[in-house]
């Protein structure tokens, strides 16, 4: 019995062997470097990428690195040894800088990092092309323009802002995804229209910004270039709760990637409605970005450096959710700790430093040439 | 000496008429200055009604009256010193963009080119933040190289960002070149400001584009960097003529296409500069009236710059007026207004299949 396909999503009917003869004849039946994954009958099989799994694994624990410094550093240095105390709920003397100050603010930007990464995975997959991430196509800044405009209306509770800066960015991609269309969604249309609308949401943004009181417009300028100064536990419960809920759905959209990649012809020879695969596949990545806006504020550039990243470290095809979710959270809490430490006492925007890496790596894609065209 | 041989009888002849026809150039002349008269009434309509539309309106004879024969009432006070600088200044900065948006459409030959959306308005922005926050420059005199600076630095960073690689300088590289620099110098500008809480108030109303409690000092400061700065490129109108045509034909015509590029870029950066400076980074009036003029005047810059001249502080003082009238109590910054009023255009540029491509 050899593995289905990686064209197939395996949706209805049993597990046959009609791909074998309906897919490309060239493409063997297990892709190199790939071990099959299934139980017993047959019924549920997963095809695991050995070097993801590895550069998975070399991620979480450089990852798990990066948190311990986290803790470790800051105004006052907490030895690692009480770093752990703390987290195991051992009495400790630094309960309070580590367990009250420290650890939420790492949580929240882990949180934020991952989403966004997973999101910027999911729309450059659609796109096919990594400029579309959605701090450039608008999403990011209409999450924020209506997050903002919230503020400045008196809502500050980190209950409420996660739902307006959600609906904000998905209002946003939705204006974007209209005037783009054009009997067919062109990417250089599609990025030159998004980047009109995040002028026009900063600006709007800006608006609400003069219209609220001076301390009001401090909180929100921070907030607004991605910061996770003073950022709690209630920053991080609702997106920790978006990535719970939507584990399910980014469980399909891992599989419903690999159909992205088919063209319409074989797509519809093989009976998967294309468009809504790809409309799933950038709801979800939509829904994750604004609500990781909503947390910490849009972040620059993380949506679309930890997806590019994961795809080159892991080399595969199409670009590894588990992995951008791991390098998201990685840049975020670096960034964030030198962001912390660079200018003290002044803690600058961890936002400020992700577009200071960000920008020049988008500037090689634009020479490089990585920018129009159907497909990238 | 010989006879030359007679032209042939023009009446009996077979050959084409004449090139010059009488009837094409009268209509496109009456045309244009139709429309230029147009353009004028409507410039003349927009700076009455910023001058009359606030707060408080005051009907069109007091205004002139205000304007011709001073007075001392409250009224009078408030034309003369409130209004009539705030409407000089979008006249000037309108004027200012506009033209620079035209030469950079020109020098890119590219229909999205646009100080806002080629990071050269946030460059003269991070110019004037820093001479706010570092320098501790805080007259516009001063602050104005700053900008120049900013905007020079950044027009480089782009066009050379956009034309290398293949493809040259496309709309959508342009404009990612642009997206990417804004970024960047955005978070540079939100570093300083971070450090430097005290910049920030001053800085916060300036940053979104606005002709609200401007100095009145401005305009007198403004005016020796607008006159430089128009004349560098009008001096230039033909050179970009020509290069609109090609490079190639630009040479062939005898154009030197290195002088042109740069003389067009160091007033389109002046220009930029000196509008930035004076009221912030006003998005889209540099996209959207070059446009507006080549639609009514055609593609020669000698006539699409004074029209542009012309429609920019129309688009900037409606927006203004709007924005002041929109909200009974506050005010909507100009820069927002046209930032919505613009982005319809970016739109519709954007659909059009050429720029796509």
């Amino acid at each position: 019995m050899t593995a289905p396909s990686p064209g197939r999503t395996g949706t209805t009917g049993s597990p046959s062997r009609r791909t074998e003869t309906t897919g490309n004849p060239s493409r063997p039946s297990r892709p190199t470097g790939y071990t099959l994954l299934r139980t017993r009958s047959g019924r549920a099989s997963f095809l695991l990428h050995r070097r993801s799994a590895a550069v998975a694994l070399c991620l979480a624990a450089a990852l798990a690195a990066a948190c311990l410094a986290y803790l470790c550093v800051g105004d006052t240095f907490v030895a690692p040894g009480s770093v752990v105390d703390v987290l195991l709920g051992r009495p400790s003397p630094d309960e309070l800088v580590v367990g009250t100050f420290r650890l939420p603010r790492m949580t929240v930007g882990l949180l934020v990092g991952a989403a966004f990464g997973i999101a910027g995975a999911l729309i450059q997959t659609v796109a096919r092309n990594p400029l579309a991430s959605p701090d450039i196509i608008g999403v990011s800044q209409g999450a924020g323009a209506l997050t903002v405009g919230a503020m400045t209306f008196g809502v500050t509770s980190y209950a409420t802002l996660p739902y307006v800066s959600t609906a904000g960015g998905l209002l946003a991609a939705a204006l974007v995804y209209v005037f783009a269309w054009r009997g067919g969604l062109h990417a250089g249309r599609f990025v030159l229209i998004g980047i009109g609308f995040a002028i026009a949401l900063r600006a709007v943004t800006q608006l609400f910004l003069t219209k609220g009181d001076y301390l009001v417009a401090q909180q929100a300028k921070v907030w607004m270039t991605g910061s996770l100064n003073g950022a709690g536990w209630d920053a991080a419960a609702p997106v920790a709760w978006t990535l719970l809920v939507l584990a399910v759905p980014l469980c399909w959209a891992a599989r419903a990637q690999r159909t992205v990649a088919l063209d319409d012809a074989t797509a519809t020879a093989l009976g998967v409605r294309l468009n809504r695969v790809r409309a799933g596949l950038v709801l979800l990545g939509v829904v994750l970005a604004s609500v990781a806006t909503g947390a910490a504020g849009p972040v620059d550039f993380v949506a679309l450096l930890a997806p590019q990243i994961a795809r080159r470290t892991t080399r595969t095809d199409r670009i590894p959710l588990v992995c951008s979710a791991l390098t998201g959270a990685l840049i975020v809490v670096l960034a964030d700790l030198l962001a912390r430490k660079l200018f003290e006492p002044t803690q600058l925007p961890v936002g400020v430093l992700t577009a200071a890496v960000g920008a020049p790596y988008l500037i090689r894609l634009i020479i490089r040439g990585r920018t129009g065209g159907k497909s990238a | 000496m010989e006879a030359i041989p007679a032209p042939p009888d023009p009446v009996g002849s077979p050959t084409p008429p004449p090139p010059s026809t009488p009837n094409p150039g009268p209509v496109a002349l009456r045309r244009r200055v139709g429309w230029t008269a147009a353009a004028v009434v409507a410039l003349l309509a927009a700076v009455l009604l910023s001058l009359a539309v606030g707060s408080r309106t005051i009907p069109p004879d007091r205004v002139l009256d205000a304007l011709l024969h001073g007075g001392d009432d409250t009224t009078a006070g408030v034309v003369r010193s409130l209004r009539l600088p705030r409407t000089l200044i979008g006249l000037m900065t309108g004027a200012a963009l506009a033209m620079a948006g035209v030469v950079m459409q020109g020098v890119t030959r590219n229909p999205i080119a646009d100080p806002g959306i080629l990071g050269v308005s946030q460059g003269a922005s991070l110019g004037v933040v820093l001479a706010i926050a570092a320098a501790g420059v805080h007259t516009l005199a001063g602050q104005v190289w700053f900008a120049f600076a900013g905007a020079a630095v950044a027009s480089v960073a782009v066009y050379a960002i956009a034309s290398r690689g293949r493809g040259g300088a496309s709309p959508v590289k342009l404009a990612l070149a642009g997206a990417a620099i804004n970024a960047l110098l955005v978070s540079v500008i939100s570093g300083v400001l971070t450090t430097r809480a005290s910049a920030l108030e001053e800085f916060r109303f300036w940053q979104i584009g606005s002709l609200a409690g401007r100095d009145q000092a401005i305009v007198g400061q403004m005016w020796p960097f607008l006159l430089a700065g128009t004349v560098l490129v009008v001096s230039v109108a033909r050179g970009l003529d020509a290069l609109a045509l090609g490079e190639d034909v630009a040479r062939g015509l005898g154009r030197n296409v290195a002088a042109v590029r740069i003389a067009a870029g160091t007033g389109a950066t002046v220009l930029t500069g000196v509008g930035v400076a004076a009221a912030g980074p006003i998005a889209f009036v540099g996209l959207a009236v070059p446009h507006i003029a080549r639609a009514l005047v055609g593609g020669d810059h000698r006539r699409l710059l004074p029209m542009a001249a012309l429609l920019g502080p129309v688009v900037l003082l409606l927006s203004d007026v709007v924005g002041r009238v929109i909200y009974a109590d506050s005010e909507v910054p100009a820069g927002v207004m046209t930032a919505l009023i613009g982005l319809p255009f970016l739109v519709g540029l954007a659909r059009r299949r050429k720029v796509a491509a």
